[in-house]
């Protein structure tokens, strides 16, 4: 039954146009990340280039091209900026359409009076909601590999599985997004403000919630800084103790030990930053499971 | 001796502290076209999300073709057909599409041919493969009786079907229900406020006023009952004003 579910919800968001433009821009914004990595590495190749002629002329040895010296995966950090912006606000858009149409147009009636349970809905959806992920995040990775494969000229085995290992921490991190989509449906009940409610989410744990704990500098949004910021103001001193709960945060540490950009002292760290990542699906996939459970689908037809 | 299609006992339904059914007995037995009547917010599609399972009863017992609707929720969903008022299907989703998927969900063997022989039997099979969203209110409601009784139920529960018909949809509508109950010997369970349309169709009717079931008789016997009233109406009319 699950199965039937997540199959007929997955058809019907192949057919819906927000589904399909939202996969295209995450798609192109891989892409994006994969130009601006080869467009740094082509104009800071092309000026070494000429300076290393110029060094070898007047009789200098010239050093390594910088480049060579970087990581090959460093070229896709933007990426780690793009899954919690485009990429969160796409699985908050997909698990709102996951069940926005059962709720506002009263078929949470028509499926309730047939023989299922709401176990078997809830995770019947949320399996539609990981596919339709696991393709976005597909396709995104497929894309990056390929930008790798034009700038490098060759893939190691070890990046691909580092890459791999991006994405599925992406997976799961977008998964959280995809849960707070069903929920503001679940406890809304209204299309808009459900939507704006998950946005809403959204906006707090993407931009408030670093504020509080480490995002002193503006740039700590951008690049993962791991270790806490020092203050000499108490307020700051004790919020920069919940970054550990800083769930954007430790997405983005946790990537940039994964694409091998973070400082060698922060790859023992990798379980525990993965911990909140992993915690925070969990808690929400358990609330979905109990909303599902207590909502009132006899009334699921608030359509405004 | 079969159990009656639908069996209410003592049957008593309150949303937070307002009582919204009381006390409601009622049979209706297999075969009947059962019109349920009462004004808005007379608790008549609270009583059927009940007996569709979809909620259950603060008090009292309800069976559906001997089955408890509480306690064997699966047995009931497994016999009997729904279409709520106003009820939208997939639109992104073929006419055969959401048919099969609802005939997949009841565990009908073959969900893809049930669908086909579904509209056929509704005459809409030229509605298929169009997408429901392209539909007007007329070709809708046809879908949603479809999906209702796409898995062949013995019981078939219908919240103002009327609602947005024109009068050809209407009287459609009608011909279709009087057709499941003789062709497949459907029990019909309608809410409804179309006196007229319920003096046509039903067997049966049951009348409910603020939450209490007033009157319950066969059409033959309720208009023997008030020979003075013109019309199914009138005695509506005057039920309830001999309740107030």
């Amino acid at each position: 039954m699950i199965g039937t579910i997540a199959t007929h919800q997955l058809v019907a968001l192949r057919r819906q146009r927000v589904f399909a433009a939202l996969l295209a821009s995450f798609v192109l914004v891989s892409a994006l990340a994969g130009l601006l990595g080869w467009s740094s590495n082509h104009t800071i190749s092309r000026v070494y280039d000429e300076a290393a002629k110029l060094m070898v002329a007047t009789g200098q040895p010239p050093p390594p091209n910088p480049f060579l010296l970087k990581p090959a995966l460093s070229l896709l950090s933007n990426m780690v900026v793009y899954v919690p912006l485009i990429g969160a606000l796409f699985a908050v858009v997909l698990g709102h359409l996951s069940v926005v149409e059962d709720e506002a147009s009263g078929l949470g009636r028509l499926l309730f009076s047939r023989h299922i349970t709401r176990t078997q809905y809830a995770m019947g959806k949320v399996t539609s909601a990981a596919v339709a992920l696991v393709i976005a995040l597909g396709a995104s990775m497929g894309v990056s590999a390929l930008s790798l494969l034009v700038v490098n000229h060759a893939l190691a085995v070890s990046d691909v599985a580092r890459l791999g290992l991006f994405y599925a921490l992406s997976w799961l991190y977008l998964m959280s997004f995809v849960l707070i989509g069903i929920i503001a449906v679940l406890v809304t009940h209204r299309r808009s403000l459900a939507l704006l409610s998950a946005m809403g989410a959204w906006l707090v744990l993407t931009f408030v919630v670093p504020q509080f704990t480490s995002g002193l500098r503006p740039t700590q949004s951008l690049n993962p800084i791991i270790e806490p910021i020092g203050t000499s103001q108490r307020f700051f001193q004790i919020t920069a103790h919940g970054q550990p709960f800083s769930v954007v945060e430790q997405y983005k540490a946790t990537a940039a030990v994964i694409l091998n950009t973070a400082p060698a002292e922060a790859t023992g760290q990798l379980a525990l930053r993965l911990l909140p990542v992993a915690a925070l699906a969990a808690i929400l996939l358990l609330i979905t499971l109990k909303l599902v459970q207590r909502h009132d689908f006899s009334r699921s037809a608030s359509n405004e | 001796m079969a159990a009656p299609a639908i069996q209410l006992h003592a049957l008593s339904h309150r949303y937070d502290t307002d009582p919204v059914l009381r006390d409601i007995d009622l049979t209706i037995e297999h075969g009947e076209i059962f019109g349920f009547l009462g004004h808005n917010g007379a608790g008549k599609t609270t009583a059927i999300n009940i007996l569709t399972t979809l909620i259950a009863p603060t008090s009292g017992s309800a069976q559906v073709c001997g089955h408890d609707v509480v306690r064997q929720r699966g047995e009931v969903t497994a016999c009997i057909g729904y279409l709520p008022a106003e009820v939208r299907m997939y639109g992104h989703l073929t006419a055969a599409e959401n048919l099969a998927f609802f005939a997949t969900l009841s565990g009908v063997p073959h969900p893809r041919r049930a669908a086909a022989e579904t509209l056929a039997y509704l005459e809409c099979a030229d509605l298929a493969n169009l997408r429901v969203s392209t539909f007007s209110s007329g070709m809708r409601q046809r879908i949603g009786i479809a999906q209702a009784i796409v898995h062949r139920p013995q019981v078939l529960f219908l919240d103002e079907p009327t609602t947005g018909l024109d009068p050809f949809g209407v009287r459609q509508l009608r011909e279709t229900i009087l057709q499941l109950n003789a062709d497949l010997g459907m029990t019909v369970f309608m809410n409804t406020h179309l006196l007229g349309e319920v003096s046509k169709v039903c067997t049966t009717i049951g009348v409910l006023n603020h939450g209490e079931l007033i009157y319950k008789d066969s059409i033959e016997e309720t208009t023997r009952r008030f020979p003075d009233e013109a019309s199914l109406e009138d005695i509506y009319v005057r039920m309830g004003s001999d309740s107030a």
